[in-house]
């Protein structure tokens, strides 16, 4: 017979974590840092700046700097939301800015940064690396719906909190992202040959 | 929601979240961040955590001249996580809490003054007695200009 055990909740490793127990710090870490390097990556396109954003928002979590509140949602939906902020944040710093066009319905022609070399290099395949590059095409609200939701499971709700906005924004912004998404993978796909 | 465009997207987003699974930030994140954690977790020694009672005026540039006096003339080098160096000469007892080198080379070195619970001294080399060991005896300390203790000087543990 075999047992398991439940993994640690993270409210009691956030609770060691301020005892200061190096384990708890670095279990959450473990439990996290993949999901958010994922969304930083494919929401930034750069793997230098998604790694800055994940050590940022674990720096905060060491310091007690981002005042998480359990009774307000899960650690990580929470954490995403701190990445989104400061991937904003590293965005406006290079003089880009991140905001809604007024038609709601802006795609960012240079969403993908140039970066896209370094990041080919982490993924394997030519369709992943295909659809890869149309997502960092998309206007970076529309890529926040589509990758939270696609990529990482989150619901509309969870989504509207990570990224603030009101429930109806959020169904509004994934469907168009989706649409866009899908009109830009069609262009790359090729067209077949009438005889 | 358009069925067309979840039909063509499935497939691709399935491949994408696929190439993405085994994506993890790079492994110096983790150490960095780790070394932090060690740094602000430090365990930090008594002389650390005592706090001024008076900023020393005058006096303070008397003895902190005998300090470094000392503390330049001292000829063993000492380690930087090296126990306290404890020396005692006709004015009492100096006790360098830092190497000597990182003594002499602070740029902005300051004197205060601060009480120190007798019991403390006795790790430090001093003796101390059972009926004055929860007395606490007046010091000089020096510190560095960001508030590190650096030195004590104990003019009289009696």
């Amino acid at each position: 017979m075999t047992t398991t055990t439940a993994p640690i909740p993270d409210a009691e490793l956030l609770r060691q974590l301020r005892s200061g127990a190096q384990a708890a710090f670095q279990a959450l870490y473990r439990r996290h840092q993949g999901p958010l390097y994922r969304f930083a990556v494919l929401r930034c396109g750069s793997p230098d700046t998604a790694a800055d954003v994940v050590q940022e928002v674990f720096m905060g979590v060491l310091t007690d700097a981002w005042r998480f509140d359990p009774l307000r949602g899960q650690l990580q939906h929470f954490l995403f939301g701190v990445a989104r902020n400061l991937i904003l944040k590293h965005e406006q710093a290079r003089g880009r800015t991140a905001s809604l066009p007024e038609d709601e319905d802006g795609e960012d022609e240079a969403g993908d940064d140039g970066a896209g070399e370094p990041l080919a290099r982490l993924l394997s395949g030519e369709l992943a690396e295909d659809v890869r590059r149309a997502l960092g095409q998309l206007a970076p609200h529309y890529r926040d719906a589509v990758i939270l939701y696609e990529m990482h499971d989150l619901s509309y709700q969870e989504i509207a909190t990570v990224c603030q906005v009101d429930i109806g924004t959020v169904r509004s912004r994934l469907s168009r992202g989706r649409a866009a998404l899908a009109k830009r993978l069609g262009a790359h796909r090729p067209q077949p040959i009438n005889a | 929601m358009n069925p067309d465009t979840d039909h063509d997207l499935a497939n691709p987003l399935r491949t994408l979240r696929a190439a993405m699974e085994g994506v993890n930030a790079p492994r110096g994140v983790e150490k960095e961040l780790m070394a932090a954690f060690a740094k602000r977790h430090a365990r930090t020694r008594w002389y650390q955590r005592v706090r001024a009672v008076q900023w020393a005026g005058a006096g303070g540039a008397v003895a902190l001249t005998a300090v470094l006096a000392v503390a330049l003339t001292s000829p063993v080098p000492q380690p930087a996580d090296a126990p306290p160096l404890v020396q005692r000469d006709g004015r009492g007892y100096f006790i360098a809490l830092e190497s000597l080198e990182r003594i002499e080379h602070e740029p902005n070195p300051r004197m205060i003054e601060t009480e120190v619970p007798r019991m403390e001294l006795a790790s430090l080399g001093v003796s101390v007695t059972p009926e004055n060991a929860g007395d606490s005896v007046l010091a000089e300390m020096l510190v560095s200009g960001d508030g590190q203790p650096l030195a004590l000087r104990l003019t009289s543990t009696e």
